[in-house]
Order: C-alpha cells, then structure tokens, then sequence
C-alpha cells in the first residue's frame, strides 16, 4: 500500500486535534507493507503546490490494483457578489498563509487594515478571527511562523465583523471554537441584540442551546475594556463590495438584511440593505472538489461515489475505484464523521477484494481503468521513482527528520515548532545521510 | 471486514501465528519506538517482515496471491467482539493491567446491552485507556485530548451522579457525539475510582453510512 500525498509530509494543523492524529500515521508507517510518497501531485489536479512532482493517473493504475482517492475539498467556494482582489481574499489564502501552505499565497497588509468582515459562521471564520485577534506574543508559542508573526505584529486590525446570513441557531461553528472567542484575552464581543438570544418556540438541540446560552453570557472581557473588539453579525448577506476612494479610505460592504424561512430553514432577503465600512473582506463559505480532476461531478462539487465506490457521470461503478472522505461526501462534517466514513470505505474495499469484485462490484461494473492486473508489489510509479533519486518526493522518515528538525529549531525559538519551507526541508533531506 | 485488516494490526501475534516458523526464525524482531509494551511492538513489526520474506519466499506472482489471499482469510475468520470499526491500539496512553481480581471491575457492553469484555483496572485509569489496554472497540482518535467525540460512552445514572460534572471543553464535544443521552461522557474524562467497581459502560449504537448525499451531516 502506497501513499501519495501532495504535500511535503503530514500536515499538522493549528488544532490540537489534527496533531495527535499524526502518531496514527506513525503506526501505520510502522508497517513494512505501507510506503509515503511526499511532495507528489496525482493527477489533473488545480497545481496548487508548484513544487509538487506531477504523476499521471495512468501511472497510479498501473502499479496497483485498488486506487483510494482521498483528496478532500481543497479549494474555497466563493461568494458570486464578491470576486477576490486586493480588498477581498478567501478565507482559505489567510489560512494557508499562517500555516506556511506551499501554494505560498500573498501575506496580506495587515498593517493598512482596521476593520475585517469575516463572511460565514463556520469554525474556519473563527479560526482566522481569532488569529487576527490572539497577540502575537501568545501566537509566538505555537507554530506560527516567524515570517507570519512578523506581520502579525504590525497588525493594526481593530475589530473583526463576523458575518451569517442566517442566526445564531444555524451557525455551522462548534461549540468549542465559539469558546475560544468568548475567551480570548484581548478583545471582546459586542454583545448580541437581546431578541436574537430569545429562545425560540421550537426544540433545540442540545448544541443549539448551549451556543444561545454562551453567547447570552458574552465574551470574557467586557465589551469596550479591550483594544480589539469582534462581533457576530446574523442575518445579513452581502451584496457587493465598493473599493476605496480618495474620498473614502475604507472599502464599502453592501449587505442584504435576511430572515430565516421557516419552512425551507434558508436564508430570505427582507429586502432592506445596509452598509459598513471595512477595510478587508475574507470569504469563509466552505470548500469544493477540484474540477478538473476525473471523476468530479460539477454538481456535487466533490468526485462522483455511491457507498465510497467511485460512479462514472452514467452511473455505473468504477472497478476498484474508491473515494473516502471529504473527496467523497463533499465538505462536511467534523473529524468523527470524517473517521467513520473513512472506516466504512475500507470496509467496503476489502469485502469487494474478497468476494473477486463478484458481488459487490456489481454486474454494470466498468473496468474504465487500467488498473494493475497483477503489479509487482515492491514496485512503484516510474515518476515516484525518479522523484525519489532526485530527491523531489519524500517519504516517511524524511518527514520524521524533518519533523524533529522543525521541533527543534522551535526549541531555540522558544516555540512549539519552527517549520521549514519546501526549498530548505529538501535541503536538509539531501545533506541527511 | 476492514476489520480483518485491524485484526490483523491489533493481534499481530495471531498472524504471526499463521506464517510458518521457518519464516518465523529468519526475521529480526527489531525493536522500534514505544511509549508502551516493546513486546507488542515487537510482534507487529515481526509479523510484517515475515511477511515480506513470505513474499519473496513464495515463487510465483500468482501464488504469492493466493498466499497472502489465504492469511487475510484466516486472520478474518477468528471470532471478533464487535463488527464495527477499530483503530490500531494505542500505545500511548497504555495502563497497567492489575493482577486478576485485585481491580476496579468495569463491565464494557455494545449498544443493545451484549456483554463485550470484563476488564479489571486500578483507581484512577481512564476509560478509553482501559478500553485501548482491552482491545474494546472505543475509538480515541485525539488521544484524549478532548477535541473529539469519538470515545463517547454510556454510563448508568448511577456511576454518572458519583462522578464529578463535565467540564466545558468535554460538554463542547459531547455536543458533536453520535447517540447522545442523559448520562453519556467522554471516556478519556472518565477516571474510576473504587467506589464504581462493577460498573456497566455501554458503547453508544454504531453509526454507519450517515452521509445521505444533500444532508448536512450534523456536527
């Protein structure tokens, strides 16, 4: 079994959370069956990392029998009334720029910046909040890297504009996020209009309410006793977005009022429009498949499955075809779901291989690929292979040295980690004997 | 039947067990890194390099699959406890086990009440440690950091009121937990002391296939 993997390594998120789930992946590598490819592009992928290796699906297929993909949803869903520019990013550039993301997206001017409107209620809205919102001294602890701390510290971002178009009970946020706002030692919420916190008539779920009754008690901080400030702004939509002026320095963010329909739980302008000044808008609307890789289904924005076996567009199953995941089931759900899907898709692989693909592949299974009849199991792709002589694609105890290098020049910094770029981890991984 | 391939992770000696000695007595069993049991350790790697001297020992490509066909096939058959997923053991949160009968007994049960496993642990193990030590099937994906839900479990009102209440961070994440009830926690938050010796903990009903194409999954 063969991982490829488009990244240098192992990713490890900002949450504690993604982190403890990499001693799984020391497990498995542990197992001389399971080889890691790093630093590999499969397929006709967006390019977002320019320094991966691309390897054709063709060259997949034919060394190995069964092909997983687990790709994920990778890019950001946009808002249609605002394109990016120079006043408007997707929330997903901010984070791929504090994490150190190879696709390397711009940093942005923070320095020029006083008031942001975050739009979307999820956790990855919050999680860029509460960077912007975190002093950099405390950040300086973690991972962040330096490079990012640097701009970070010339911050003048005052108060971030959390914006939904919907309330506070279909805020797609977790509890555990909304907390780490309410607890954030520099700023503070302005609280919420008491009608938007009255309990409606209708049943609520046990997160529903715990989420009314937090944002009842409010931020930590009194509001106004910090230099930054957030709020969460419910049931407006935006419209569009004018650019600044001479005249007017801050950019002008249109948004249309909404309520909730009852009866469909959408959100519906009430056809009043306000606008507030901001000086940067960051779209976080979740994330979609990349289109142009086989096997995508525009509509579903994610690859085409039924029960984590790959469906071609006329509905007949791929032949030991698989997607797991977000790849699979489209941006959604929290880790757990994401776990159990991937447990089931193993599942369903292994019960297919043992019945010969006679049963459970179906009899309008097509053999679309070329898959590997009977590849030699220590061999891999011819690009893998001459990606590893020339030191482009990584593997596992690259990753494990790298890994101890980053902690330990963390160590010096007095930080969690200091992580390397893709130019200067391929060095480090060159000079190691 | 993924389970099979867990199986064969968790009780790597019983494949072990499956490849003939003489492939066996050619293998190294190469300590590597545990926070735990070295032995266990041991046995996993052993059992995959005996496994790849298998491969190279059998002559043809064909048999080799029949080979390797025929070992999952035997691993899959041995009697497993519960059908649902498994992760590899954890070793790092590992407990000690006490000596029979000197321990705080906890008796773990699947979700329609069947008895699963007695297990015997000392005052102030956790739960998901107890479980991972017992080879239980209760997930721990964040290694009890609580910033997941998966070690969720069910207690009796009983042994619930005697423990002390939740703390935020493990409510947050009982909030986004398959099956919630009145007395359900965290496993990991869960410590027994002797007072719950003989205590019932129920897994929580197994949630499979819960992406409905068009539905958001609930978080």
């Amino acid at each position: 079994m063969s991982l490829l993997f488009r990244l240098l390594f192992i990713f490890a998120d900002t949450s504690s959370s993604i982190k403890n789930c990499t001693h799984k992946f020391d497990q498995t590598a542990e197992d001389g069956r399971f080889r890691f490819f790093g630093n590999v592009d499969v397929g006709d992928t967006a390019r977002s990392v320019p320094h991966a290796l691309p390897v054709p699906l063709e060259s997949i297929y034919a060394n190995y029998t069964h092909v997983l993909f687990a790709t994920g949803c990778t890019l950001p869903t946009l808002h249609a009334s605002l394109p990016p520019s120079e006043y408007c990013v997707p929330a997903l550039s901010l984070v791929h720029w504090y994490t150190q993301h190879p696709n390397t997206p711009p940093p942005p001017a923070l320095d020029k910046v006083s008031h942001v409107s975050l739009i979307g209620n999820g956790n990855v809205s919050l999680d860029v909040a509460r960077m912007l919102l975190t002093n950099v001294d405390v950040l300086a602890r973690y991972d962040v890297p330096q490079t990012v701390l640097e701009v970070l510290s010339r911050s003048t971002v005052k108060h971030v504009s959390i914006i939904g178009r919907r309330g506070p009970l279909e805020a797609a946020f977790t509890m555990k996020e909304l907390r780490e706002m309410i607890n954030l030692p520099e700023a503070s919420m302005v609280p919420l209009e008491p009608d938007l916190l009255a309990p409606p008539t209708t049943e609520l779920t046990r997160q529903q309410s715990r989420v009314l009754q937090l944002l009842q008690k409010g931020s930590k901080n009194t509001f106004g006793t910090t230099p930054k400030t957030w709020s969460l702004d419910f049931f407006r939509s935006p419209v569009g977005l004018v650019p600044p002026t001479p005249s007017s320095p801050s950019s002008q963010l249109s948004l249309s009022h909404t309520v909730v329909d009852p009866a469909t739980q959408k959100a519906v302008p009430t056809g009043e429009v306000s606008t507030i000044s901001t000086d940067l808008v960051v779209t976080s609307l979740g994330f979609h498949g990349e289109p142009t890789v086989r096997f995508y289904d525009p509509g579903l924005q994610h690859l085409r499955t039924l029960g984590g076996r790959i469906v071609t567009s006329n509905g007949s199953l791929v032949r030991n075809a698989y997607a797991s995941g977000w790849a699979s089931t489209g941006a959604k759900g929290v880790l757990a779901s994401t776990m159990m899907n991937a447990y089931d898709v193993a599942d369903t692989i292994i019960a297919d291989w043992m019945d010969g693909g006679e049963n459970a592949n179906g009899n309008n299974a097509e053999d679309l690929l070329p898959l590997g009849a009977s590849p030699e199991l220590d061999e891999v792709p011819k690009e893998v292979c001459e990606g590893l002589r020339e030191g482009l694609v990584t593997q596992y105890a690259d990753w494990k040295r790298i890994d101890a290098e980053e902690i330990k020049r963390g160590e010096m910094l007095g930080k969690e980690r200091e992580r390397m770029g893709w130019s200067e981890a391929r060095a480090f991984v060159v000079k190691m004997p | 039947m993924s389970s099979a391939l867990r199986s064969a992770s968790r009780h790597a000696s019983r494949a072990q067990r499956l490849i003939p000695s003489s492939v066996t007595s050619l293998t190294p069993c190469t300590p590597v890194r545990c926070y735990h049991s070295t032995r266990a350790t041991q046995h996993v790697q052993g059992a995959t390099s005996s496994w790849r001297m298998n491969q190279r020992m059998v002559g043809t490509e064909n048999s080799l699959r029949i080979a390797n066909r025929n070992l999952w096939r035997k691993v899959s058959s041995t009697p497993r406890l519960r059908g649902f997923h498994a992760s590899a053991v954890s070793r790092h949160m590992g407990i000690d086990r006490p000596a029979p009968g000197t321990g705080i007994k906890v008796h773990f049960e699947n979700s329609d009440g069947t008895p699963i496993k007695t297990c015997e642990a000392n005052e102030g193990d956790n739960i998901l440690a107890i479980a991972h030590e017992y080879d239980i099937d209760l997930e721990g994906a964040c290694e009890g950091s609580v910033a997941c839900s998966t070690c969720h479990v069910i207690l009796d009102p009983e042994i619930y009121d005697i423990l002390p209440e939740p703390e935020d961070d493990e409510n947050d994440m009982l909030d986004m937990a398959f099956g919630l009830t009145d007395t359900s926690r965290l496993g990991c938050q869960v410590n027994v002391t002797k007072e719950m010796d003989g205590m019932k903990c129920r897994l929580p009903a197994a949630t499979r296939n819960m992406f409905v194409d068009g539905k958001k999954s609930s978080h």
